[in-house]
């Protein structure tokens, strides 16, 4: 599904990712760790078009995210907040990405719907701006919203953080759940250990803008990262 | 005081030149100080010469007290002028409040630097220059320096009455209401309202004593906007957010336009729902007036190239002020709509059409001129022809070097708006402006009027014909520009 070869970001003299080849194949729940500045977020931005890359290749569905924009129907996302509109309503930013993604508004929210149970009731109708609400039903919402129209490239970043303990677990369920059904490919980047291990099925651990680590999970997965990260 | 003056300083530097584009920023700094500069001049113009203009136009009656006749006027606008564009700076407390700095010190920091605001300098500068000269001419008087004192007193008075009605809206519409009715019951019906204030100023003028009432007024605002202060200075008060209404939530009309009414839907309701897009569309319509001011003056009448010039920001007001920020207005998430199934001239193209809804939209409004004239209507039209096919596809051009991002959802202070001003927008205006004139001129020095007129038609129409052809290579320099924006907008969310 995602293939990058010998692709390499640097700013001014110094490179901040270099990844010689990594292959995700479609269906995967991908992990990536790592301390801060390893290179997670420069990794998305490049697969998402967002920064340009110094050198090499990133391509979804064999197609090359920089020569053509044929992966943006298949391919979501959600980094942070500015992946939000914050003068939308939930409902109004919902039937926008999904009339991007040619469904109908019945449709969407008829797919939202059955999200209500992470949402805990905070997110639906509640005839407020999408700025006006907290960080974490921000998080939820965005989460939501990358998932309409099926895509089948999703991209989290630090999807755990900011939400309270109740939709951690949930969102976790839900993850491995829109895997399993629509064969949904997830690329999520996490500090949590536990809850990316709970949750990909591989892991790939970054330092400095190179891979340290390409594991599948395993029970002793978690102690494996628990052991590098203490030292 | 937590930090001192030199940390504060130092602190505004790091701000603005660690900013993106700061070069940019410095030049538009530069700029805007020279307008700054004009502005102060025409002042002390309008001060100096306001004594002459009074004594030419009434020559027995006392220059104080004809300027007593307005003055509720300057006043009134002024007060609106406060209450769109002024933005008391209690929401930047917040973090001083757990600083080792007592509530009363932080409320009076506050009260004082609002007294920096551009409005409070106004009345200065109009009236020091106003009454050396009444002095100069005749004669020096306490009661004069007294009057002079007490309309700075009701300036800064208005300054703090700004804090406490606290975007009361129907305050403002109230205050308009008046001014207009009180003009109209005043000039036909004979009812004193205006005059009252004006004996009230006069009163003031003649008998020095009264200047205990506007003192009194300053006393009470003062000490209710302290009160009022303090009882804002925590989260849930003045320091929170404000439960917003939602509004512009029904636009079905849009939905038959497939991808694009969906994005002129969101570009309706950022214009609606955000704060610094309704000012900036606003000031775009008061565009629409520009014409009043030439085509009222003979002068002008008899020159078509200025009045090609009021055609175009006539029709083109709206085009230029918001247009100008285009792609600015979705910086906030920029990155969010890259990654969306949206080709890039589709989000182009919507843009496109608002901005030529807007044209038909002002050209339509501004039939009215008719008054002045075929001529008038006649230039009108070309002009917004022009603006429909050439200008609006120049807008769209130059914002792909417009880098900066706009924060939505704050307001602009007046000469502060170096966000997302900058000089190669300024550079790019030039054609907008020079463009259309030329394309009148070169046919009218030669054939006559009709032949610039035609001018412009052909032009416009030129446009609308290659249209498609000249959005695809705007598209491209979008394209190859997209990473440098994209840096932009995302490095200044902080």
């Amino acid at each position: 599904m995602i293939s990058v070869h010998s692709l390499s970001k640097k700013y001014g003299g110094a490179t901040v990712l270099d990844l010689q080849e990594l292959n995700i194949p479609k269906g995967e729940l991908f992990g990536l760790v790592g301390n801060n500045g390893a290179g997670k977020t420069t990794f998305f931005s490049l697969l998402l078009d967002l920064i340009e890359s110094s050198s090499g290749t990133v391509s979804i569905n064999e197609i090359d995210v920089q020569k053509s924009e044929a992966w943006k129907p298949f391919t979501s996302a959600f980094i942070d907040e500015s992946y939000l509109i914050g003068y939308l309503t939930v409902e109004e930013y919902y039937h926008f990405i999904g009339s991007l993604r040619g469904e109908t508004i019945e449709e969407v929210d008829l797919f939202v719907k059955a999200f209500e149970p992470f949402f805990n009731s905070e997110i639906l109708n509640q005839k407020k701006y999408l700025r006006d609400f907290s960080k974490g039903n921000q998080k939820k919402a965005g989460i939501i919203g990358a998932l309409i129209g099926h895509p089948e490239v999703v991209i989290l970043d630090e999807p755990f953080a900011n939400l309270d303990p109740t939709t951690q677990i949930r969102l976790k369920t839900l993850l491995k759940e829109e895997a399993q059904k629509h064969g949904t490919t997830f690329l999520i980047s996490s500090h949590d250990l536990t809850h990316v291990t709970d949750v990909c099925e591989r892991i790939v651990l970054l330092e400095k803008g190179v891979i340290l680590k390409d594991i599948k999970t395993t029970p002793s997965t978690l102690k494996e990262l628990e052991h590098y990260f203490s030292n | 005081m937590s930090i001192s003056l030199k940390q504060s300083i130092s602190l505004s530097k790091k701000k603005f030149f660690r900013a993106p584009q700061w070069e940019l920023k410095l030049a538009a700094r530069i700029f805007i100080g020279f307008i700054a500069l004009y502005f102060l001049v025409v002042f002390l113009a309008l001060g100096i010469g306001l004594f002459f203009i009074i004594r030419e136009a009434s020559p027995d009656q006392d220059p104080v007290s004809v300027v007593n006749l307005w003055i509720i006027y300057f006043f009134g606008i002024d007060f609106l002028m406060r209450y769109f564009i002024q933005n008391p700076p209690i929401t930047d407390v917040k973090s001083l409040l757990l600083q080792p700095i007592t509530k009363a010190q932080i409320i009076q920091r506050v009260m004082l630097r609002s007294l920096t605001s551009f409005f409070n300098f106004i009345p200065l500068i109009i009236l020091i220059p106003f009454c050396v000269v009444v002095s100069v001419e005749n004669g020096s008087t306490l009661s004069l320096w007294i009057w002079f004192f007490a309309i700075l007193t009701l300036s800064v008075t208005s300054n703090y009455l700004i804090f406490l009605i606290n975007k009361n809206k129907s305050i403002a519409i109230g205050t308009l209401i008046f001014l207009i009715l009180g003009y109209l019951l005043e000039t036909y019906f004979k009812i004193p309202v205006i005059s009252f204030f004006s004996s009230g100023f006069e009163a003031i003028y003649t008998q020095p004593l009264w200047i205990l009432v506007p003192l009194a007024l300053f006393a009470f605002i003062w000490q209710l906007t302290q009160r009022f202060l303090k009882s804002q200075l925590y989260l849930d008060k003045g320091l929170g957010k404000k439960k917003e209404r939602i509004i512009g939530s029904k636009l079905k009309f849009f939905d038959a336009w497939g991808t694009i009414g969906v994005l002129l839907k969101n570009d309706i309701r950022l214009i609606i729902r955000n704060i610094r897009a309704r000012q900036v569309v606003l000031m775009g319509f008061m565009f629409l007036f520009y014409g009043l001011f030439f085509f009222t003056q003979q002068i002008y009448i008899e020159r078509p190239v200025v009045l090609i010039f009021a055609g175009v920001f006539i029709t083109g007001g709206f085009m230029t002020a918001y247009g100008q920020y285009v792609p600015a207005w979705d910086s906030e998430y920029y990155s969010f709509l890259m990654g969306q199934n949206l080709p890039y001239k589709e989000y182009l193209k919507s843009k496109l059409y608002l901005l030529m809804f807007s044209i038909v939209l002002c050209t339509f409004l501004s039939f009215p001129y008719l008054y002045f004239g075929k001529k008038v209507m006649l230039i009108i039209l070309a002009a917004g022809l022009f603006n429909l096919g050439l200008g609006s596809l120049i807008n769209l051009f130059s914002g792909a070097y417009n880098a900066t991002p706009i924060k939505l959802n704050v307001k602009a202070k007046a000469f502060e708006n170096t966000q997302a001003f900058n000089l190669t927008q300024l550079l790019f205006s030039l054609p907008k402006l020079v463009l259309p004139i030329i394309i009148f001129y070169l046919p009218y020095a030669f054939l006559g009027f009709n032949a610039g007129i035609l001018g412009l038609v052909f032009s416009g129409i030129l446009g609308l014909v290659f249209q498609n052809k000249i959005l695809n290579w705007i598209e491209r320099i979008y394209q190859t520009k997209k990473y440098e924006t994209l840096a932009s907008f995302n490095k200044s969310k902080i």
